[in-house]
C-alpha cells in the first residue's frame, strides 16, 4: 500500500488527459477530411466526381443540373475533391454530421 | 462426463460476433469447436464488381484496425498487374504509415489484453498512449483510422517537412511509455500471475498449424514477411525480427511490445532516409489479363491478396487471406488443457480480428482437422 502512495498523489494532482468534448473542442489538423462542400459557381458539369466516387454518393439534381453529395454514403476519401478540375469540391474540417433531418445530410 | 460451454456469437468476453463451443470437464477445457462466418459481408464478391480504383476504398474497409496494410497489399498487387513501380518516396511514406498502424494496433492489443485480465488501469494507460499515434496518423493522412493515403501507383498525400518534428516528438513519448510497459510486463505480479504458462503454443505446433505473425514469433518461429520477402521500402530499412521462446500469452505480449520499439526505429529511419521526388505515377485502369499474388506483414501476421484481371477495369477475382484466419488452426492446441477462466485472454492472445474474417471454417472436434464449407452446405447442416 505505501508503495503506490506517491503514484496516487501524482495522479490526483495531474491534469486529465481527456478533453470535456462538447464544451472543449480540439481543432482537427490541416488537411483533415471532413464534410465535403460544393461551390456551385465553380462547377463546370464535367461529372468527373461522379465517376471518381467509390460509393456513388454524388448525384445530380434534375432541376438545377448541379451535383449534391449524400453524406449517408460518403466515406470521406477526398477523391472527388482531388479529381475536380476547378476545385469546386473541398473537404472541410466539419465532422459532427449526425442529424434528424435528411436534407441536412446532403452537401450541396 | 463433459459439458458444452457455448461462447458467442454475442458474448461480453468477445467484442465481435464469433461462436466458440468449448467442451469442459469441470474447469478444464477438453475440446474446442469454432464456427466462423458471422461477420461475412460478401466483400470479395463486391471487389470483383467495382473498378480497380474504387476497390482501394472497399479493401480499406475489410478491417478497421489494419486498413493501410490492406490497401498497400491491394495497391502493390495491382501495380504488379499494371507493371509499374511506385516512386521511392511513396514506398517510404507507405512504410511510415504502416508502421504507425502497427504501433497503434499493438497498443490496442495491450489495452484489451489488460482489460481481459482485469487490469483496467493498464487498459486506460495503453489507450491513452494509442491516442498519440492516432493524432500522428490524423496529421499525416487526414483521418484517424481510414487513412485513404494509398492509391494505385503511389500515395495521395506527402509527409510534409513541418510534420517531421511533431512525429519525432510523438515517437519519443511512445518509446518512453513502451519501455515502461515492457518493464511492467516482465515484473508486475498481476500480469505474471495471469499470463505465464497460459495458452502455450509450442514451436512444433506453431509450424504444424502454420501460425503467422506475432503468434508464431512468440513460439520461436522466425517468420516476418518484411524480412523474408521484402516489399516496398523494407529492403532498405534495417530492423530486427523479434522472437520469444516461451509461446505463452506473456511471450505474445512481449513480442508485440518489442515490435513497437522496432516500428519506432523503422519510422525514424524512414523519416531520415526518405528521398525526395514525386509521390505517385499515373496508372491506367485497363489491366492486361494476368494474375498476381502479393503478401505483406500486417500487425497480426501475413496478409495475402490474389487478384486475377481479365483486360477490363474490374478484377475478375480477388481473394483475401487475413492473418487471423491463418491463426485459427492453432487455437485448439492453445485452449485444450486450460481452464475456463483463461478463455478471454488466450483468445485475445492471437489478436483476433473477426471483421477481417469473412470465410466459414469448421473444426472437426474429434480429429482436429479444419475444412472450409460453403454457406449453403452450412445451412444444410443446420437443418
Amino acid at each position: 500500500m505505501p508503495r503506490i502512495l506517491p503514484q496516487v498523489l501524482k495522479n490526483v494532482l495531474r491534469k486529465p488527459v481527456t478533453v470535456k468534448y462538447p464544451y472543449v473542442r480540439v481543432e482537427p489538423p490541416e488537411g483533415y477530411r471532413g464534410r465535403p462542400v460544393i461551390d456551385k459557381e465553380k462547377c463546370i458539369r464535367c461529372w468527373l466526381c461522379i465517376r471518381a466516387c467509390p460509393d456513388r454518393a454524388i448525384s445530380v439534381s434534375k432541376e438545377t443540373k448541379k451535383p449534391s453529395i449524400w453524406l449517408g454514403r460518403c466515406t470521406f476519401c477526398g477523391e472527388c475533391a482531388e479529381v475536380c478540375p476547378t476545385r469546386a469540391i473541398a473537404m472541410t474540417k466539419e465532422f459532427e454530421l449526425a442529424t434528424y433531418d435528411i436534407q441536412q445530410a446532403k452537401s450541396e | 462426463m463433459t459439458f458444452v460451454l457455448p461462447i458467442g456469437p454475442q458474448h461480453p468476453a468477445l467484442k465481435e460476433p464469433e461462436f466458440f463451443r468449448f467442451e469442459v470437464k469441470g474447469e478444464e477445457i477438453v475440446d474446442v469447436d469454432i464456427h466462423l462466418g458471422y461477420a461475412h459481408r460478401g466483400i470479395e464478391e463486391a471487389l470483383s464488381r467495382r473498378n480497380y480504383k474504387h476497390n482501394i476504398y472497399l479493401s480499406e474497409r475489410i478491417c478497421g484496425i489494419c486498413n493501410v496494410v490492406h490497401t498497400t497489399t491491394y495497391c502493390q498487387a495491382v501495380e504488379q498487374l499494371a507493371g509499374v513501380e511506385p516512386p521511392e518516396r511513396a514506398k517510404y511514406i507507405r512504410a511510415i504509415i504502416m508502421e504507425l498502424e502497427r504501433i497503434h494496433s499493438h497498443l490496442l492489443w495491450l489495452g484489451i489484453a489488460a482489460f481481459q485480465i482485469g487490469f483496467n488501469t493498464l487498459f486506460m494507460l495503453a489507450w491513452r498512449d494509442r491516442e498519440y499515434v492516432m493524432d500522428l496518423r490524423e496529421m499525416i493522412s487526414g483521418s484517424r483510422v481510414h487513412s485513404a493515403t494509398n492509391t494505385i501507383g503511389g500515395v495521395r498525400r506527402d509527409v510534409k517537412t513541418e510534420h517531421v518534428p511533431t512525429i519525432l516528438r510523438g515517437l519519443e513519448k511512445l518509446e518512453r511509455s513502451t519501455k515502461y510497459y515492457i518493464n511492467l510486463f516482465g515484473s508486475d505480479r498481476t500480469i505474471l500471475a495471469r499470463c505465464t504458462n497460459l495458452g502455450v503454443l509450442s514451436k512444433k505446433d506453431a509450424i504444424k498449424f502454420c501460425a503467422v505473425g506475432p503468434l508464431a514469433r512468440a513460439s520461436d518461429v522466425k517468420t516476418d514477411i518484411r524480412a523474408d520477402d521484402p516489399y516496398g521500402a523494407y529492403d532498405a530499412l534495417s530492423f530486427n525480427v523479434v522472437i520469444e521462446r516461451e509461446g505463452d500469452v506473456l511471450a505474445k505480449g512481449m513480442v508485440r511490445l518489442r515490435e513497437i520499439l522496432e516500428s519506432i526505429r523503422i519510422v525514424r529511419q524512414a523519416l531520415k532516409e526518405m528521398p525526395g521526388g514525386p509521390i505517385r505515377t499515373r496508372v491506367g485502369l485497363q489491366m492486361p489479363p494476368n494474375e498476381t499474388v502479393e503478401r505483406t506483414e500486417a500487425p497480426r501476421g501475413e496478409l495475402l491478396y490474389y487478384i486475377r484481371s481479365n483486360g477490363t477495369d474490374t478484377p475478375e477475382r480477388v481473394r483475401v487471406r487475413t492473418p487471423t484466419y491463418g491463426n485459427f488452426a492453432s487455437m485448439k492446441s492453445m485452449f485444450v488443457g486450460g481452464t475456463v477462466a483463461e478463455i478471454p485472454i488466450v483468445m485475445w492472445g492471437i489478436d483476433p480480428c473477426f471483421g477481417c474474417n469473412d470465410r466459414v471454417t469448421l473444426v472437426d472436434s474429434r480429429t482436429g482437422k479444419t475444412r472450409i464449407v460453403s454457406f449453403d452446405e452450412l445451412r444444410r447442416r443446420r437443418k
